[in-house]
């Protein structure tokens, strides 16, 4: 062997270790970087104005069209180059902010008319240019109820409009509970009291205004067009040409973002610091791409996270370019509740006191990435603090050791029938995991868990895509364990979190979130309950109870209420978008 | 000749037909995923994800699916629209083949100005310790994969992360303009994939390159020429090369014809857009009309270059008659 392939030889066993390393030992410090580990108030950095960055993605946005658009990525270009009603500021991403919006809306007493006003002078890019009226708003809403502009969450969201459809139109059609009684004016009827619900997702893309005058012409296509057409209304808008194609987006290469030259900065709570930036995407080795931005200048983290290696190295030697934002959401372990053997409630039980979660968290990075989860609402989120904070209540013994008890999972492995205290059934259960790190390490690690206590598992690994549209997103695949599972906020109410997830009737034959397919109807009961509760300190304690319920249910193994780790040049002021969890392009500036 | 190209022609179009179908049926009848779902995003609504099915002609049966495919690409060389994003493929094709075209030509010329002198001197200084470490670097570079070399080229030679800063480095390729409206920016970002790149096919080109002179240099013509007098330089490049060379031109155009298909791997790791990552997040969408385009585009350069390589043989060795 020559003495140059020797070396290759040696660099790369030196980078195989390295990273055995890591992911075995994790670390035991606890992260106090520049940014936040939480949500609630935080410091955001002023910077001067001028300059620009470059974004390094894995891949591209799912759609530059808000009413298709429902990817963190997208979120992260899209709300610094757009405006919804209302969003949060980075100050503090547990409360809504007016952004569109004039105010707080009007919310009537029987808690089923919402009324809004809209600030007069908000102007859309070029070509469009005028300001934007209620009618745009309204007009945004009605066309993502449309076949031409397919919208997961529309129906689920805002289906209690008064006249919104429950099947996607054919093309564009007006639904009767959205008036606007003057330019300035936006009301919305409900048919159920569930404004606290509508108002908590007004802050997603569904309310970034649309000039129906332009639009129209896009969306009378199926699908839409208005993909490759969009007018901005934020500081920020993608390049276009006087037609309103934008130029500046090349699907799958890059995306060229300039300053809106119609954004008044009065209007607006974002500073817009910097003159350009550009997203390049197909950075697909998330280890280069964060070697490039710790190492380089002018480059911030896109989609994707620095991988263990890399974010010990961050850790020790780039602390002021590391940041945290909390993912809002929690990762954990699914049970199918409705087939053998997790249909009894004690063998997930013993389950889940058998299992190590602090080795599950490991493979995520260790107590770095954020604190090991018990039930379904995470730091900081509302009904957190109510549910019982970091802790495990009491009354889930179940949940009080992070290393596992063998012995108390051996007591309900008895009380569920197995005498050895081990399950002693011979069928391999249908278990699926992704074949990506880190969640491929998780399923592992959770996969010698089930082991020990006597599980067989027939162990599938399949792409991420193959994961959710085939097997734990289709009920009818029979899968028992989906191990690396997670479910994340749309908006800031337990209503995102806990409805897609443990409530029986949210089961859906195909992109299923309710992955244990828990059915309970003390949980369905008190989930009706939160969703008629009106905002503020009741609806939070209502969802709190909602979590205790799916918590005494067992439906999971919940290991971890993960901080997504976003990483930014030296010469980076960064500021994060708790809500999109990567870096506010709309706050970022240059030191 | 021109029988036997005629012939060739429609052999390569009932090849693609046979690939077009193959490739089809792997990605809609059996495919990994539901492009539907993933179109439709979490908790959709059963209602939509058959809108979406509507919309994307997947209610249909996949022989209907497959008639309208092929109609639609005869006719009007349309290769339908990417199930993601509504683009059309042929535009994201065409847009993405100059950077494949120039990381390809690239290549191949830096692994024919490396290969065939080296394949020659190993030749001619046989069993020497030049010619062994020769053969042994060239045995390294075909064992060790292009995705590793082009990691550990990043990590010891970019300008941005590499312990010896010399080269550009992932993502430098500008995203405007190519090889003719953009020169220098497009070459210093390609060099070292090309480097990269050829390293493999150089190796293998030198390794092929001296067995075959070997043989010829063993030949009675050659022995003849050297007691006719003439000089060990003609001997060997006039007399020898001419003829160890043919096969070269066989594998060259086929090295050619897969590399224009995309070379994937070298295209993710330096994020270089061209048709190779364009199939690479096509695939792991499962969004099977730009999968299918990308499959008979590199399809397409394969069957082409064999023939052109068949063509060019008739001239390079007069013994071979069509």
């Amino acid at each position: 062997m020559s003495r140059r392939s020797l070396r290759y030889a040696l660099v790369a066993c030196m980078m195989v270790a390295l990273s055995l390393a890591v992911a075995a030992c994790g670390s035991s410090n606890s992260s106090s970087t520049s940014g936040s580990s939480g949500g609630g108030s935080k410091t955001v950095p002023t910077g001067k104005k001028g300059g620009s960055v470059t974004v390094l993605s894995a891949g591209d946005v799912d759609y530059m069209d808000p009413g298709q658009m429902y990817y963190t990525f997208g979120y992260q270009v899209g709300y610094s180059v757009q405006r919804s009603l209302y969003f949060f500021s980075p100050k503090d991403s547990t409360k809504e902010i007016p952004d569109i919006a004039a105010a707080a809306p009007q919310i009537s007493g029987d808690f089923k008319t919402i009324t809004i006003k809209i600030k007069p002078n908000i102007k859309y890019s070029p070509p469009v240019n005028r300001a934007v009226t209620s009618a745009d708003v309204k007009y945004a809403i009605e066309r993502a109820f449309s076949a031409n502009v397919p919208n997961a969450y529309a129906v689920g969201y805002f289906g209690d409009i008064v006249g919104a459809p429950k099947t996607p139109t054919n093309g564009v059609k007006q639904i009767s509970g959205i008036t606007t009684p003057d330019p300035q004016t936006l009301v919305i009827k409900l048919s159920k009291p569930s404004a606290g619900t509508v108002y908590a997702a007004m802050v997603m893309p569904i309310t970034m205004p649309v000039p129906k005058e332009y639009a129209s012409r896009f969306d009378a296509k199926n699908p839409s067009t208005y993909n490759q057409n969009v007018v901005f209304t934020g500081p920020y808008m993608v390049k276009n040409n006087s037609g309103g194609q934008l130029t500046g987006w090349k699907p799958g290469k890059s995306i060229s973002v300039i300053r809106n030259p119609n954004w008044d900065a009065s209007t607006d709570f974002r500073p817009a610091y910097l003159d350009s930036w550009e997203v390049q995407e197909g950075n697909n080795d998330a280890a280069v791409a964060s070697k490039r931005i710790l190492q380089g200048q002018s480059l911030v983290q896109g989609d994707g996270a620095p991988p263990a290696q890399v974010l010990q190295q961050a850790v020790n030697s780039y602390k002021s370019q590391l940041s945290f934002s909390p993912s809002g959401g929690t990762r954990y372990i699914a049970l199918n509740t409705k087939l053998p053997p997790f249909n009894n409630i004690n063998v997930r039980k013993a389950v889940i006191a058998s299992f190590d979660r602090n080795a599950l968290r490991l493979t995520r990075g260790g107590a770095i990435v954020g604190p090991i989860a018990w039930g379904y609402l995470p730091p900081n989120f509302p009904g957190f603090k109510e549910s019982g904070g970091l802790k495990a209540p009491s009354q889930f013994d179940y949940l009080q050791s992070d290393t596992g008890n063998a012995q108390l999972a051996a007591s309900y492995m008895k009380k569920a029938g197995y005498p050895s205290g081990k399950y002693t059934g011979s069928e391999k259960l249908l278990t699926i995991a992704t074949n990506a790190d880190p969640g491929k390490k998780t399923a592992e690690v959770a996969q010698a868990q089930f082991e020990k206590l006597g599980f067989k598992l027939n162990f599938r690994e399949v792409p991420q895509d193959t994961l959710y549209t085939k097997f734990c997103g289709v009920p009818k695949s029979d899968y028992i364990v989906c191990p690396n599972v997670g479910f994340f906020k749309d908006f800031v109410d337990g209503s995102s979190l806990l409805v897609p997830t443990f409530y029986g009737p949210s089961i859906i034959p195909a992109n299923n979130t309710n992955w244990p397919l828990l059915n309970d109807p003390k949980v369905n009961q008190l989930v009706q309950t939160a969703q008629g509760t009106p905002p503020g300190p009741k609806r939070d304690q209502a969802w709190a109870n909602v979590n205790l319920a799916v918590t005494a249910d067992a439906p999971a193994v919940p290991f971890v209420w993960d901080n997504q780790p976003i990483v930014v040049s030296k010469n980076v002021n960064d500021v994060n978008d708790d809500y999109s969890n990567g870096p506010f392009m709309a706050f970022l500036s240059l030191k | 000749m021109l029988a036997f190209v005629i012939r060739r022609i429609l052999w390569m179009i009932v090849l693609l037909i046979i690939i077009s179908f193959v490739t089809f049926m792997i990605f809609s009848v059996l495919p990994s995923a539901d492009p539907v779902l993933l179109r439709a995003g979490r908790n959709a609504s059963p209602e939509l994800v058959k809108s979406i099915t509507k919309t994307l002609g997947l209610d249909k049966p996949w022989y209907v699916q497959y008639g309208k495919y092929m109609q639609n690409l005869v006719l009007h060389f349309d290769f339908g629209y990417s199930y993601q994003n509504n683009i059309s493929v042929r535009a994201q094709i065409m847009d993405r083949m100059p950077a494949t075209a120039t990381l390809a030509f690239g290549a191949m010329i830096i692994w024919l100005l490396i290969g065939i002198p080296i394949g020659i001197f190993s030749a001619v200084r046989r069993g020497t310790w030049a010619d062994k470490s020769a053969m042994g670097t060239a045995l390294v570079f075909i064992s060790a994969p292009v995705y590793w070399l082009g990691l550990v080229s990043l990590y010891l030679f970019s300008k941005d992360i590499g312990v010896w800063p010399i080269f550009d480095g992932a993502g430098t390729y500008p995203t405007s303009g190519n090889i003719f409206t953009n020169p220098v920016a497009v070459i210093q970002s390609l060099i070292l994939p090309w480097l990269v790149l050829a390293a493999s096919f150089a190796a293998i080109y030198a390794r092929f390159l001296r067995g075959n002179l070997t043989e010829v240099l063993g030949e009675d013509y050659i022995r003849t020429a050297r007691s006719k007098g003439l000089g060990e330089r003609r001997v060997i490049y006039k007399h020898g090369v001419r003829s160890a060379i043919t096969p070269i031109v066989t594998i060259l155009g086929l090295d050619l014809g897969i590399l224009l298909g995309g070379a994937i791997l070298t295209e993710t790791v330096f994020n270089i857009p061209g048709i190779g990552r364009l199939a690479f997040d096509s695939i792991q969408k499962s969004d099977l009309p730009t999968v299918q385009g990308t499959v008979l585009i590199g399809a397409f350069f394969i069957i082409f270059l064999n023939l052109v390589v068949d063509i060019v043989y008739a001239f390079l060795d007069p013994r071979v008659r069509y």
